[in-house]
């Protein structure tokens, strides 16, 4: 049936499924029940969204065909992004036929952006229909589903580099290549008009990252200070036990930020209202059931290609004569946030720099104290020997890409030039792991330190 | 015509009323601050000599040899090049050499601000930004032309923290002290833009020495001896990129985040110099004239450096990192003070974090790409001391700038980091010949 009410205020909105569940709306009830679920994330996604033409349904003769006509043409065809559904058969395709691994690591990847999208897309529409809390949980916990789910599977295959240099990539990328585009393009766009944003959602997300930083260098530091000799440990697993211990701290932190993001503080997260909004989302477009059945469907889908990207990266990084590390921190996380990136660039756009805040750091804080401490404790169950101590010359560059962020966000405004700085470092941490090759299999993944180094660099044949 | 300063400090009054757009050219807080060194030339002397061309010539001369207070320390110069002949000693040269570069550096500021008032105001700003650190500059020149990279690191790190620390420590100290119960406001966006751009240096910096960390302990492993030169040419290019960026954004777009703050005419110690006092010419030929002094001058110092490391004790490093950027940034140093005397901050942070930002955003990657057109294997791997104490020195200045007034505890804080950081350099001593790079 059609519920084209003069509620809702978009043209042409699709049939609803169900019925009766009219979400109260604007007006006089400001934030009531609509507004709690449009995190910044969800905004941001939003702006790829497209409305679905309900034309070409209408003229499908059945009447139980054309609810689901139209639920599919919402979900498939309902993004900008659709074009790239079509990679998702070809990697089946290419790993079935045997395509070559190659093709089968780039296809996936390729079907990887609109399936992050339409998870992030399913996740809100679900989140309108648990109320604000959950809503708010749920989206901070699917926000990143994709990356969550390539590091599960990296570590069933047993592969902590992969795990660890592409959730530390994520947050790279988050920081400064999403942050930085997003400030360049925002400041370019709006040359000589002051860019204003609200410093203390930036300040209590850095303070996370810091405090996740922390917690990541002090495993590494105590590997060096033991291999040097200034401490001695009981057992060889000791670093391992502080990272385990240092994980349940940091879920503990998460855990506080949620509580004080959606409960005690809410106002200090509220996106910037958007003032003739083309995409006034606030009823689900789709009913809850068919929303939790596309997005466990979708998950499966990710699921599928994320083992194809896991299990192909190593033939792929020999092929084109990258280091996996390289593959793991540039490659895997701009394919995983490019549906947010190029949102928070819209946003950016418009003058509307609290969303993309929200966006890039609020995705940065989720994968460096939820995602990663979880795959520890993942690991362990395991029983994979995961830990935190993800090496120097990565977590150098994480502890200076956090510091970099947060003395560009420290004052409240923005120009172009802080995005260029933002990224020329993510370009030049880049260049550092292009340079770099495999280490020769003698040097196990957990690099135990041979001895502190003093001469030139010694050459490793891959 | 063109002589009478006195007269241009009474007209420039009147000359405000006629916008402030041709005053502003090439007045960059650089020029404003080395010209409370200037003095204003005493004309009557000159007024004496009957032939009307050679007046002309000594008044230029006067003008460009004796208007400054730093002149006294001009016969350093003939002594040093008396030493460098009469073979005096290493020591003696380097001394000397040392002493007579602090006019000649002073001096080229001067005329290549001359020489931006014939130039036009982007122009102007683009010769300010990039001579205002020509001495540094000719110095690692000549010591990449001698092999000594070494030396060329130390120097630039150590006019970084000079900069940084030095200059503004004892700037914002005396400023502090002769201010006590005054307030003294800055304007933070100037410092945020540079501290940003530092920071980025000293990550271009940070990466190619993690990597050489990285890669002896096993954790990674590169194609061949020389990625990290490859990795540290990418970035001067990227640094390169930046400080252009910087200057789009400091001369173009942004400007008025950079106008220094307006300097009332004190009349006695400062020169008002809205006009050019030298001809385009004749600026043009002391500055050739200069660079060519200086440019001896810093020959001598690189070669007889070791000399001077043996004969007092101290490793080459020291001498690098603290002795001669003290000389080199003498006059910016005395001219930040004045302004901070004066409780105009402004001025002494666009001084000291612009040349900071300068040397650490365009010499060092300069240096760089100069040394591979040369064939020199200069990189970006500074070392461990000297970039940990680079990165320390930003973070310490980042902080105490952030909150945009100062006093005189923060002027104390960051002469004591100058200290600490001689103090560890100061034990070092000399590597042994293989192992020196």
């Amino acid at each position: 049936m059609d519920s084209q009410s003069a509620v809702t205020m978009e043209a042409g909105a699709p049939t609803r499924k169900e019925s009766g569940r009219l979400p109260s709306r604007h007006g006089g009830h400001a934030h009531g029940h609509s507004g709690l679920a449009r995190t910044a994330h969800g905004m941001s996604s939003s702006s790829l969204r497209k409305k679905s033409d309900a034309t070409l349904v209408r003229k499908v003769p059945v009447a139980s065909l054309r609810p689901v006509l139209a639920n599919l043409q919402e979900v498939l065809l309902g993004t900008k992004l659709a074009v790239l559904f079509i990679a998702v058969p070809l990697a089946v395709a290419a790993q079935c036929f045997r395509f070559g691994q190659v093709w089968v690591f780039a296809l996936s990847l390729i079907g990887l952006i609109p399936l992050a999208e339409r998870v992030s897309f399913l996740t809100e529409q679900i989140a309108l229909y648990t109320g604000p809390t959950i809503g708010g949980l749920l989206n901070a916990t699917c926000g990143n589903a994709t990356e969550l789910i390539i590091a599960v599977f990296a570590l069933v295959q047993g592969k902590i580099e992969v795990v660890k240099c592409s959730l530390l990539g994520s947050v790279l990328s988050n920081l400064l290549l999403v942050l930085g585009t997003s400030l360049f393009c925002g400041g370019i766009k709006n040359l000589g008009a002051d860019q204003p944003y609200d410093r203390k959602q930036a300040d209590v997300s850095t303070g996370l990252l810091t405090l996740g930083v922390l917690c990541q260098s002090l495993p590494l530091l105590l590997r060096y200070a033991v291999s040097s000799g200034e401490h001695a440990v009981a057992t060889d697993t000791t670093v391992l036990e502080l990272s385990r211990a240092c994980s349940f701290i940091m879920l503990l932190a998460y855990v506080a930020y949620l509580f004080f993001q959606l409960k005690t503080h809410r106002q200090l997260f509220e996106p910037q209202e958007i003032e003739g909004g083309d995409e006034e989302e606030e009823e689900a477009v789709l009913g809850f059931g068919s929303a939790l059945f596309w997005l466990i469907l979708m998950t499966i889908i990710i699921a599928v290609l994320s083992e194809y990207v896991v299990g192909t990266i190593e033939p792929t990084s020999q092929s084109w004569g990258l280091s996996v590390s390289f593959i793991s921190i540039i490659l895997l996380p701009i394919v995983g946030n490019a549906a947010e990136h190029a949102g928070a660039v819209i946003f950016a756009l418009k003058n509307k720099l609290d969303i993309t805040l929200g966006v890039a750091l609020g995705s940065a804080t989720q994968i460096s104290m939820f995602v990663v401490p979880l795959s520890v404790l993942v690991a362990w169950i395991m029983g994979i020997q995961m830990d935190l101590d993800f090496k120097l010359l990565e977590t150098g560059s994480l502890f200076i890409s956090v510091l970099v962020t947060a003395f560009t966000l420290q004052d409240g405004t923005s120009h172009y030039l802080k995005g260029v700085l933002l990224l020329l470092c993510y370009i030049v941490i880049g260049a550092c792991f292009f340079v770099t090759r495999q280490p020769a299999p003698h040097a196990n993944n957990n690099g135990t330190l041979l001895d502190v180094p003093t001469g030139p660099m010694i050459v490793q044949v891959a | 015509r063109k002589m009478d300063s006195s007269a241009v400090a009474v007209a420039a009054p009147l000359l405000e009323a006629g916008g402030k757009e041709m005053r502003h050219l090439g007045r960059t807080a650089h020029n404003m601050s080395s010209s409370s060194l200037r003095k204003k030339s005493d004309t009557s002397l000159v007024r004496k000599v009957p032939c009307a061309a050679l007046r002309g010539f000594l008044s230029t001369l006067q003008e460009v040899l004796f208007g400054t207070k730093l002149f006294v320390l001009f016969p350093a110069v003939l002594l040093a090049v008396v030493a460098r002949y009469m073979r005096f000693g290493q020591v003696w040269l380097f001394v000397l050499s040392l002493i007579g570069l602090i006019p000649l550096a002073e001096r080229l500021s001067f005329l290549t601000e001359q020489i931006a008032f014939y130039t036009g105001p982007t122009v102007g700003g683009l010769l300010n930004a990039t001579f205002g650190n020509v001495t540094e500059v000719i110095i690692a020149l000549f010591a990449l032309r001698e092999g000594k990279i070494t030396v060329v690191k130390c120097s630039l790190l150590g006019s970084i923290l000079s900069n940084l620390l030095l200059v503004l420590g004892t700037s914002l100290f005396f400023g502090g002290l002769a201010n006590l119960g005054v307030e003294q406001p800055y304007d933070r966006k100037q410092a945020d833009v540079s501290t940003g751009l530092l920071i980025l240096g000293v990550l271009c910096q940070s990466m190619p020495l993690m990597l050489r960390y990285a890669v002896s302990a096993g954790e990674h492993a590169v194609n061949s001896d020389d990625s990290g030169l490859v990795l540290s040419r990418a970035c001067s290019v990227l640094m390169i990129l930046a400080y252009g960026a910087y200057l789009y954004f400091q001369l173009k777009t942004h400007r008025q985040l950079f106008e220094p703050q307006e300097v009332e005419d004190d009349g006695d110690d400062l020169v008002s110099e809205d006009e050019a006092v030298l001809g385009f010419t004749s600026a043009m030929v002391w500055l050739a004239v200069m660079t060519v002094i200086t440019a001896l001058l810093s020959e001598y110092v690189v070669s007889t450096i070791e000399a001077a490391s043996e004969s007092w004790e101290l490793s080459v490093s020291f001498i690098s990192i603290i002795l001669i950027p003290i000389v080199g940034n003498a006059a910016e140093h005395a001219g930040a003070i004045i302004f901070a005397f004066k409780n105009k901050l402004d001025i002494t942070l666009g001084v000291s974090l612009g040349s900071a930002t300068q040397i650490s955003m365009f010499v060092v990657p300069l240096s760089v790409l100069v040394a591979w057109v040369m064939g020199v294997p200069m990189d970006l791997d500074f070392n461990l001391l000297e970039t940990g104490s680079l990165f320390l020195a930003i973070l310490v200045t980042s902080f105490t700038l952030q909150d945009g007034s100062s006093h005189y505890l923060k002027g104390l804080l960051l002469l004591l980091c100058y200290a600490v950081i001689g103090v560890c350099f100061f034990v070092l001593r000399r590597r042994s010949a293989d192992g020196s790079n």
